[in-house]
């Protein structure tokens, strides 16, 4: 994000104008959703515990939307959707279950148990990426690590499981 | 709320649908108001509440009324359309913002307890209430961090908050144990210095902790030391109304049924199961 309404690239420096409301809780809420660096004066640790408490919740919520992506991780399912989501603000859950489906797609590490649940989502939705999903109006056929899911008029069936 | 006493109640979520519908006693619910279509058909369950006669208060969590910047005409919209809907005595939300210059934080975060985000929330909460038909509840949130800039008091700023927005208060006993603990402070000072008559409700919930900092879950038991302190703080105010919030890894029926009798028993009002 850039903009003024993030302020110059000195945060704080003597003489300055005081940063605006506006200014500060978007520097805090860049460092707990994008890997940014802590504004001065803060607790390091316990803004990095509230960082943490974070990801872990929205692993929680991305889990309820995408059961069988998180199931297909098992007991590394809270580090690893961590671990991917730490630079990554949220789009909400079903988007970012989304994209780390398609992200982990795009490099062949899309586990098959998983494939099935992206498919039937890519056959009903169609999801741009960058805004909310819109459910299709014509037909559609997709396939996601061996899983291949046909859609007609909203109803859908799993053509070929994943091995 | 209204005049006479509600006592016990529960958090309404779809995970728990039935064991709420279950509960013969019950009297009042909260609902996440982001979680009910202003129009569209209500959450399987809740109709056969409201037709039970069961208060239903929605919860907004997505309001960012702490945020500098002005809260989002739509979604006031749509809490206002769910009060409507519920026929819901008031409404409750958060002193905390969510999203800042687009960016959503996806969690309650603190404002500064200063005269700049005290008039963001004030001027937020008029907002809010020009579309209300029903007073609104402010809820202070549990916080694993401060800001470094605090002017005021935590009493001081939440009692000024409450003055100029003529707002009621959400008290959560379980973020005040929780505050308290994380900055070495006594909760039963911050509740001797609270204006308690403005209390509408109070939400009660669980916590763990981990590497030294207490977190308020909503995901684990009801500590001992939130039960002594609604005990506490119905001996010196009784709110007109107490529940359990719980918001996943839910427990055997038995003992969510178990927490609600703890709740009744601190509170002095009966038990609900």
């Amino acid at each position: 994000m850039t903009g003024d309404a993030r302020g110059g690239d000195h945060p704080g420096q003597p003489g300055g104008a005081p940063e605006s409301l506006a200014t500060r809780q978007a520097r805090l809420v860049d460092a707990l959703t994008s890997g940014q660096p802590v504004p001065d004066g803060f607790d390091l640790r316990k803004v990095d515990a509230a960082r943490v408490a974070l990801l872990r919740k929205r692993a929680g919520e991305v889990a309820r939307q995408w059961p069988m992506l998180a199931a297909s991780f098992g007991e590394r399912w809270k580090p690893s959707f961590a671990a991917w989501a730490a630079a990554r603000p949220t789009q909400g859950s079903l988007r970012d279950g989304w994209d780390l489906a398609r992200d982990l797609l795009s490099r062949d590490a899309l586990p098959a148990t998983a494939g099935e649940e992206l498919a039937e989502r890519e056959a009903r939705w169609s999801y741009d990426g960058a805004s909310a999903p819109r459910p299709r109006r014509g037909p559609a056929v997709r396939s996601a690590a061996g899983a291949v899911v046909l859609q007609i008029a909203g109803r859908v069936r799993v053509i070929r499981r994943a091995a | 709320m209204a005049d006479d006493a509600y006592g016990v109640g529960i958090g309404w979520r779809p995970e728990i649908s039935g064991f709420v519908a279950g509960l013969p006693g019950l009297r009042f619910a909260e609902v996440v108001a982001e979680s009910v279509h202003a129009h569209g058909d209500l959450p399987e369950g809740l109709p056969q509440l409201l037709d039970r006669g069961v208060t239903v208060v929605p919860h907004g969590v997505r309001l960012s009324l702490g945020g500098a910047e002005p809260v989002e005409p739509e979604r006031v919209t749509h809490l206002a359309a769910v009060a409507e809907r519920l026929g819901a005595p008031l409404v409750s939300e958060h002193i905390a913002f969510v999203r800042a210059a687009g960016v959503e934080a996806g969690h309650l975060l603190p404002i500064p307890r200063s005269r700049e985000a005290i008039d963001a929330v004030v001027a937020n909460v008029a907002r809010t209430r020009r579309e209300l038909s029903v007073p609104i509840a402010l809820e202070p949130i549990a916080a694993l961090f401060d800001w470094p800039d605090n002017e005021l008091s935590e009493a001081d700023f939440l009692t000024e908050i409450l003055d100029r927005t003529d707002a009621l208060l959400l008290l959560d006993v379980a973020n005040v144990y929780a505050n308290a603990r994380n900055r070495g402070e006594d909760p039963l000072e911050l509740l001797g210095k609270l204006p308690l008559d403005r209390v509408a409700y109070v939400h009660v919930a669980g916590g763990a902790e981990h590497q030294g900092l207490y977190h308020d879950t909503h995901t684990d038991a009801v500590p001992r030391a939130v039960l002594d302190l609604v005990a506490e703080l119905c001996a010196r105010h009784r709110p007109p109304a107490l529940m359990l919030e719980r918001d996943g890894d839910y427990p055997p029926a038995g003992e969510l049924r178990a927490e609600l009798d703890a709740i009744a028993a601190a509170s002095g009002y009966p038990a609900i199961t």
